[in-house]
């Protein structure tokens, strides 16, 4: 028995009526209607099958049949398929039973439609605001049709986020929002006991920039992959090329398998610099600065690469629905081929120099550990749950563009420290420049970009995955009648693994936190300032270096220490 | 362990010695295909708007001054840099230049328009492009008459300082009943 079938009789078989419709549109991809009510059970019954959740959608559709629509998506990766189970709930009472208590990575997407469209959720254990400015007025949601997508709420000064109570016995650690080498800003209130972390706070999403609603309103189809290209500062080709395959899986579009291959070369070569940019910042965070430089110095061969395929450094701009916008021609696949030679050698120096350094192992090992276990409850993915053990790679699961005709290995580590995701990442590294070998010498001739219809037809969804450098990126596409999508779903990959960064620092040294939360791949570092809020009144005042030096010198200064 | 592990690292940092470049003391050109500032050729612009259309930065602005007057205006403090007007273009009138030094206090230094004689169609009404000569052939050549004051004044402020507050003005101008005599 297949595994479509396995899950449909399951799901027929504990819901009976409740499950509406079924089809199965692309292969690999299920669609499954349930009635509002049984919503949970049905992702109870999919998680009971061994599926892992990926992310929740929600959509406006009150102008069409007064309903906002929801859907879960799983994936089944050992048997390649992924699940999305639809459910819509009357506009006038929005309101679903909460999945988080079954499953905790839906707690963040949840929260997001609790936010963006006013939906409720039942029995969630932390309804907090997660996405919205804590000034935006309460009962407008964004992603509601009515609401323009250039408003401007005007600011509030006098409401904050309440942090989560502090554990008895405990200090609060605020770290960010702005800190001196954050990327972006985000908040982590870290309570600790004297140097060990006991729990954490997260307010993020404060350059929440509204591309979603942008392209569901303003930009037509092949102007999105632009846009998606900047949602992140690395993984552009991830984001154009998995929004371009949900269109095209929405709209049946199959294009040409040069441009399938053009597009895996683009991904590897993002993975490429990607993981020599993580290598040289996890190298600065553990205070390990001759990584950075030569990780970063290697690197750039790759960013030089990248800008004589593509035209520029970054913003490649190569991915648009129905193909890629340049070829690979024969000077560029010579240049290719020798900037992978260079590298190849280059890198393998530089894990010799550094794989056996002490102070390398002294600082990851058995640091931010999480179990097997807790990384399949928290659905993590990408080298952070590959060094947990779990062999997760879309690539593998959910073949795309030209990955069902390369040859590689998925490294896989299971000491679930940091160490285990340095390990990973520096194998993929090597895996990386086999697949774009492949590539080069496998690419068939053919077109780069296929025709499309005049107009793709309206109402269809299509979900489609991407290994990005940091584990698995989703997008959800629901075609729309204005050449644009009427709904365009992202989830990037640090979006569940960030939701596991609290269990992950349980237990550990505050000293280890940049590294613990970099393992996932946004960046941290200590700071010479602190501020130190009262986590009864709130209130909040900053110590200079004197007061500071003060505290550290006088036992009776500082705060209680059991 | 620990020593070799510095022995090979002070090895691997010593072999490529410096590798910082001269940049900006010694010139740095960008790779050939390299997607820089977009550049307009007047002489072969039609005036379709097929660019404007398809900015995903929505930088490119193409309005109608008066019936004869097209303007184009990119403004580059917006633009990404994609190259997809080079890219639609039909006539192949925009190129996407080697130049990336854009940082610039003035605006004006970033920004191209142009100003495209357009003829009116006999059955639409509609104006296209006439031929591609040269701008002060085109002038005669249309039967362009300054007939407005209005028109005069935007025109006149449109050739050197373009705002694009001016184009708002010309949005409310009332376009003239009949063209040429």
């Amino acid at each position: 028995m297949d595994a479509l079938t396995r899950i449909e009789t399951e799901l027929r078989s504990r819901l009976g009526p409740a499950v509406q419709g079924l089809s199965s549109p692309q292969p690999g991809r299920l669609f499954v209607d349930v009635e509002r009510r049984a919503l949970r059970p049905a992702a109870k019954a999919l998680i009971d099958l061994g599926a892992r959740y990926m992310v929740g959608i929600g959509w406006d559709e009150i102008a069409r049949n007064g309903t906002i629509g929801l859907a879960h998506t799983f994936a089944f990766d050992a048997d390649h398929v992924a699940v999305v189970l639809r459910a819509a709930a009357p506009a006038g009472d929005p309101s679903f039973e909460s999945i988080t208590p079954d499953i905790p990575s839906a707690g963040w997407s949840e929260r997001e439609y609790q936010d963006l469209l006013g939906l409720t959720f039942t029995g969630h254990p932390k309804p907090k605001r997660l996405v919205l400015a804590d000034d935006w007025p309460a009962g407008v949601y964004p992603l509601r049709k009515e609401v323009p997508y250039n408003l401007e709420p005007p600011a509030a000064e006098d409401v904050a986020y309440r942090l989560d109570e502090a554990p008895p016995g405990t200090t609060v650690v605020p770290i960010g929002p702005f800190h001196l080498s954050l990327h972006e800003p985000e908040h982590f209130a870290v309570y600790v006991d004297g140097e060990t972390i006991k729990g954490c706070d997260y307010r993020g999403f404060m350059t929440h920039r509204g591309i979603e609603k942008l392209c569901q309103t303003q930009v037509s189809y092949n102007e999105v992959p632009f846009v998606a290209e900047r949602i992140c500062g690395i993984c552009g080709s991830v984001h154009a090329c998995c929004y371009s395959q949900a269109v095209e899986a929405a709209a049946g579009l199959k294009i040409s398998r040069r441009a399938e291959y053009i597009r895996t070369i683009m991904l590897e070569i993002e993975r490429l610099h990607s993981h020599l940019l993580w290598l040289g910042i996890a190298g600065h965070l553990i205070g390990f600065d001759t990584v950075f430089m030569q990780a970063w110095r290697v690197r750039e061969k790759v960013m030089w690469l990248a800008e004589r395929i593509t035209g520029n450094r970054k913003t490649y701009g190569m991915i648009v629905i129905g193909g890629v916008r340049r070829d690979i021609t024969p000077e560029i696949r010579a240049g290719i081929e020798d900037v992978l030679a260079a590298l190849e050698k280059e890198v393998l120096e530089l894990k010799r120099a550094i794989i056996g350094d002490s102070a390398i192992h002294r600082r990851t090992k058995g640091v931010g550990y999480l179990s097997k276990e807790e990384a399949v409850r928290w659905s993590l993915v990408g080298p952070v749950a590959r060094a947990r053990g779990l062999r997760l790679d879309v690539r593998k699961d959910h073949p795309y563009a030209a990955y069902d005709d390369m040859a590689f290995d998925v490294p896989v580590a299971d000491s679930g420290d940091v160490w285990g995701t340095l390990v990973v990442r520096v194998l993929e590294i090597f895996e990386s420049i086999s697949i774009l070998r492949q590539a080069l010498a496998g690419m068939p001739a053919g077109p780069l970009l296929i025709e499309a219809p005049e107009a793709l037809p309206p109402l269809r969804h299509g979900l489609s995955m991407v290994e990005a450098p940091r584990g698995e990126s989703v997008h959800y596409v629901i075609t729309g009648e204005e050449n644009r999508p009427e709904r365009w779903r992202v989830r990037a990959p640090t979006y569940p693994n960030l939701q596991a960064v609290p269990q992950m620092l349980l237990d550990n040294q505050f000293a280890d936190f940049p590294i613990i939360l970099g393992q996932i791949d946004p960046c941290f570092s200590c700071t010479d300032r602190v501020a130190v809020i009262d986590a009864g009144s709130g209130r909040r005042r900053i110590l200079g270096r004197t007061e500071l030096e003060a505290l550290s010198r006088g036992p009776e200064a500082g705060r209680s220490r059991s | 362990m620990w020593l070799a592990s510095k022995i090979k690292q002070v090895l691997m940092v010593a072999k490529p010695g410096v590798v910082t470049l001269k940049y900006p003391f010694a010139p740095h050109p960008a790779p050939e295909n390299y997607r820089g500032a977009p550049h307009w050729d007047h002489t072969k612009c039609v005036g379709c708007a097929g660019c404007a259309n398809h900015c995903p930065a929505r930088t490119i602005l193409v309005r109608d001054l008066c019936q004869e007057i097209r303007v184009l205006l990119y403004d580059g403090a917006r633009c990404t840099y994609c190259g997809r007007c080079a890219e639609v273009c039909p006539e192949k009138a925009i190129t996407m230049t080697p130049r990336f030094e854009q940082a610039t206090s003035d605006r004006n230094d970033i920004t191209e328009s142009l100003e495209l004689f357009m003829l009116t169609c006999g059955r639409c009404g509609r104006c296209y492009d006439m031929e591609k000569t040269n701008a002060i052939d085109k002038l005669g050549l249309t039967g362009y008459r300054y007939d407005s004051l209005e028109a005069r004044t935007v025109l006149r402020r449109a050739t050197d300082t373009f705002q694009p507050k001016e184009l708002d003005r010309t949005e409310r101008y009332e376009r003239p009943e009949t063209t040429g005599d």
